[in-house]
């Protein structure tokens, strides 16, 4: 993680960033199935993602040069790439990938090794087989944070864990601040079911969702009703990157990458203590992205946003400047959010909620596939797409474009 | 992932916490506060979050605040909450500082009754479960 710049009373600060502003272009995109428990491997998961990504760019296992994923043992590293593919090359590998804010970032890492040689084609990977493993994990994927001393201690006795329990708490918050109403939230769930409904890999494809359905289920943890809560999946994509001169000789048209940033959050994963508790880190990472890129929220045709809670979606679009503070769900409940709305087509795959929960690698793919004018429920004339990464202690903003 | 066998209580021998459950089994509400810049500093850290100083001074607290968000879980996420369903997880906004705020459960009530910023107030309870040897006081609260 960056260094803190300097000590600010705000309750967060942006990471200083260089100009990528067109150092990079994403040439190539993947999946795996997505699926319910499926009992294959990570190592399975992302490598079909993996061979997908680098098809769709015209490519072979050898022009890979580099790889980039997350610091787990488990993860797509070079071992793996190699034993899947039965090459033996040398790679540059990278830690800083993966999804949540690094599929945001992970062009940023990536710019120097292609500006100095270092590589010259880079995969950044994720994948999880966290249906398979759920029934092993303490709180599914609360699990790294059953790990959090402060939380074992302060936290977890008082029954507030896992996620869906603070953010549900966010949520109820964000209700009293700013009139957010549940069919508010219901209309976020509907409008990416509605997505996922039109997007062939979707884990929700065949299972369509009305609003009176949504408002009609009992609360899980209430505010929240099972369908504000993203799903649980196997599954894993990749994109490869090189730089926009080579783009334009492969076989896709070029995507390249106009702004970067990443927010951070004093009080980290300690949403308890957050100052800002309806907000999220966007708030520092959104400006840094546009100011690079020369935009400004109004001009992006697509927005994809991390989205493990249907609140999630709501804050990032308010916090990237989308619309006033509070404002969000009035647009969800007007149908801005719809790809055929005109305003805020947003999770046009379907999002971690409807689509498949791959952590935001699958976000990043479609917006990729939205400005190429491949995506299934494809924005007219796409040309400015964003991605907004959420970790919780951190939050990134992408914004690709098409030259 | 391994858990202490007394998962989910707290363990009260953590350093950092360990104050404040030595508070909470004498009935007291305990909360560093910084020697530098008297903020109170909530969860403890080597380092005042605000002014980076490095010495602190446990305080009781009055015990009182106001109620800032919660929520009522009808579906156990762990195995160890299944008997306490449905409960009420909150956080207490401190009437010394509102920017503190205590992750904790809103008892003997109504949840149907509970409004934001309502006046709220400690109220040390055992917390055990089933399953799991041992029990821990802790700071739980009531509505005035």
């Amino acid at each position: 993680m960056a260094n803190r710049d300097e000590k600010t009373d705000d309750w967060g600060w942006a990471t200083a960033y260089d100009d990528v502003s067109g150092a990079v272009a994403i040439c190539g995109v993947g999946e795996s199935d997505h699926t319910k428990a499926s009992g294959r491997t990570v190592h399975e998961i992302v490598g079909s993602a993996v061979e997908r990504a680098i098809a769709d760019a015209g490519l072979q296992p050898t022009d890979v040069d580099g790889l980039m994923h997350i610091p787990l043992p488990e993860q797509f590293d070079v071992a793996a790439f190699h034993e899947y593919f039965g090459t033996n090359h040398d790679m540059w590998e990278s830690k800083a990938g993966g999804g949540m804010r690094w599929a945001g970032t992970a062009p940023y890492e990536a710019a120097p090794a292609l500006r100095d040689g270092s590589a010259t084609t880079i995969l950044n990977t994720f994948g999880v087989a966290w249906a398979t493993q759920r029934s092993n994990m303490v709180g599914g994927p609360g699990e790294s944070h059953a790990q959090e001393l402060f939380k074992q201690n302060v936290e977890i006795p008082m029954g507030w864990f896992p996620q869906p329990v603070y953010f549900a708490t966010v949520a109820r918050r964000h209700m009293f601040e700013f009139g957010t109403t549940p069919e508010q939230l219901g209309a976020v769930a509907v409008t990416c079911r509605r997505h996922a409904n039109l997007t062939p890999g979707a884990v929700m494809h065949d299972k369509p969702l009305t609003l009176a359905q949504y408002l009609e289920a009992p609360p899980i943890v209430e505010p929240f009703r099972k369908e504000d809560c993203c799903l649980i999946s196997d599954g894993g994509g990749a994109y490869l990157m090189t730089t926009p001169e080579r783009a334009r000789d492969l076989a896709k048209p070029v995507v390249e990458v106009a702004g970067v940033g990443l927010g951070n959050s004093a009080t980290g994963a300690h949403w308890a203590q957050q100052e800002a508790f309806t907000s999220t880190p966007q708030v520092f990472a959104a400006p840094v992205a546009f100011a690079m890129a020369g935009l400004g929220p109004a001009d992006v045709d697509v927005y994809t946003c991390y989205d493990p809670f249907t609140i999630h979606t709501l804050m990032q679009i308010e916090d990237s400047g989308f619309c006033d503070k509070g404002a969000a769900g009035e647009m969800a409940e007007r149908g801005d959010l719809a790809f055929d709305s005109g305003v805020l087509p947003t999770n046009t795959h379907g999002g971690l909620l409807s689509h498949a929960y791959v952590l935001g690698i699958a976000h990043v793919v479609e917006v990729v596939r939205q400005l190429r004018g491949e995506a299934a429920a494809q924005v007219p004339d796409a040309e400015i797409g964003v991605y907004g990464g959420y970790t919780g202690p951190q939050a990134s903003t992408l914004i690709l474009r098409r030259p | 992932m391994d858990v202490r066998p007394e998962f989910p209580l707290p363990d009260t021998s953590w350093e950092p916490t360990a104050e404040f459950w030595a508070g909470a089994a004498r009935e007291e509400l305990r909360i560093p506060r910084c020697d530098s810049c008297r903020r109170l500093c909530w969860y403890p850290r080597e380092r005042c979050r605000h002014c980076d100083g490095e010495q602190f001074t446990w305080e009781t607290m009055s015990g009182t605040g106001t109620l800032f968000s919660w929520v009522v879980v009808t579906h156990p996420f762990l195995p160890q909450f299944a008997a306490l369903v449905p409960f009420v997880p909150a956080l207490v906004a401190l009437d010394e500082d509102p920017g503190v705020r205590i992750p904790t459960r809103m008892v003997e009530c109504d949840a149907a009754e509970l409004g934001f910023e309502m006046p709220v107030q400690v109220a040390f309870r055992p917390l055990s479960f089933e399953g799991v040897t041992g029990q821990v006081t802790a700071p739980l609260f009531v509505p005035v």
